[in-house]
């Protein structure tokens, strides 16, 4: 019977099951020494960090951190506490010069400030999101972005279809760059690049193609968000990154991953999205999470619609698979 | 006239290689994949260049735009003419 309990784990056995995938998969199938982690400061490249250190010994695995301007203070220190914490060495590199380089932020400027003419790059933070709260409200996933001025207020504007897929082409270079960097260090050390990337994200297509989703492996894209925080507190991930909002951290402005993109509380989506995976007959969702059918209706309708749209993130390059011959037709 | 805008602008933009015709009117555009989270932006802006309309936020939910039919509908109800019709409010 479908219940909150359905999430539930037993931490020590999937962390042994994890670090025998971990071990399987780097010593004998890739025939590598180690790994390399993008050290973000949040809980799932902590969890991926943990449970890396567990499987190999801290020094296989190497932590690399790579703030830009707009990612929040507090990430890089963080991540470099948590490093310390797991005895796990690391290098450290300020992305900003390069995105500086590929005109990331001065092109995304442009388009925020013919959006809203008061911006100022120089003082204002900005963020897009989604509209808030699907299981009441079942609008579209229309991204508005905001800026906010340094005196508290703010201005929003609707994004249009050619706006948004520019802002967003710009911003998926910073996830790209990282992924440059995490394979440079994993190359030059016969190593490989272990993503963070969790099943909400996978699932929902909330991850950058051949960015933090171009990865040798994917070792807790099984696990849901609540499972993830669960594994964290069992490895002993360090306190401030367990109680710490999950967020992209690609925007001067302060926005949560639920805001950005899930529309919805971590421990509500979780379970929805395992019912909506699972084929869970709505009544016992209803009776398990106290919410309406039409609360399911939505939040059903809105995973839907993410998987499909993002389908092309979780697939392989295509093909012809037949190779040519004299008398293949034109 | 509406519809047939409308319907033209899907089968150009989203349903490429389907004949208008067999588009269904009442087809779900987002349910079937045929129009996606950014096809929805392309799809608000151009109802608001092509029939001169503001759409608020409030207005951007499946009743409204999910299908041609919908749409058309929803239309009509901002005071678009169907000058096919004669019809509008």
């Amino acid at each position: 019977m479908f219940s909150k309990d359905v999430l539930r784990l037993d931490p020590e056995a999937e962390t042994n099951r994890l670090c025998r995938f971990l071990q399987d998969r780097v010593l004998a199938h890739y025939k590598r020494k180690g790994v390399v982690v993008g050290i973000s400061g949040g809980i799932d490249s902590a969890v991926i960090t943990a449970l890396n250190v567990r499987a190999f010994g801290a020094e296989r695995v190497l932590g690399v951190i790579m703030p830009e301007k707009e990612s929040n203070p507090i990430s890089a220190p963080l991540a470099r506490q948590l490093a310390a914490k797991f005895g796990v060495p690391v290098v450290e590199t300020d992305l900003t010069p390069v995105l500086d380089a590929l005109r990331v932020y001065s092109h995304k400027d442009l388009i925020i400030g013919r959006l809203v003419p008061s911006y100022d790059p120089a003082s204002d933070k900005t963020k897009i999101a989604l509209p808030a709260n699907v299981l009441d409200r079942a609008a579209f996933n229309v991204f508005t972005l905001t800026v906010q001025k340094p005196d508290g207020t703010s201005r929003s504007v609707r994004l249009g279809a050619d706006d948004f897929r520019e802002i967003e082409s710009v911003q998926n270079m910073k996830q790209r760059v990282r992924m440059m960097q995490l394979y440079h260090h994993a190359e030059r050390l016969h190593r490989v690049v272990c993503g963070t990337t969790n099943k909400n994200e996978s699932d929902q297509g909330f991850y950058v193609k051949y960015g933090d989703g171009g990865v040798d492996i994917e070792p807790i894209v099984h696990l849901y968000k609540s499972q993830v925080f669960e594994l964290g507190r069992y490895l002993g991930v360090t306190t401030e990154i367990l109680n710490r909002m999950p967020s992209p951290d690609t925007w001067s402005g302060c926005v949560g991953d639920e805001e950005f993109y899930f529309r919805m509380p971590f421990d509500v989506l979780d379970m929805l999205l395992y019912a909506w995976n699972n084929r869970i007959p709505k009544n016992e969702v209803e009776a398990a999470l106290d919410l309406t059918e039409q609360q399911i209706d939505r939040a059903f309708a809105d995973f839907e619609a993410k998987s499909k749209a993002t389908w092309h993130l979780r697939t392989l390059p295509d093909s012809i698979a037949e190779p040519s011959t004299a008398g293949t037709e034109a | 006239m509406i519809k047939e805008k409308v319907k033209q602008f899907i089968v150009e933009n989203f349903a490429l290689g389907t004949a208008p015709t067999s588009l269904g009117d009442d087809t779900s555009l987002v349910g079937t994949g045929i129009v996606d989270s950014t096809g929805v932006m392309e799809l608000i802006g151009f109802l608001e260049q092509e029939f001169r309309i503001s759409i608020d936020d409030a207005d951007l939910v499946p009743e409204n735009l999910d299908s041609i039919n919908r749409m058309v509908a929803f239309l009509q109800s901002k005071g678009v003419a169907d000058l096919a019709t004669g019809t509008g409010e």
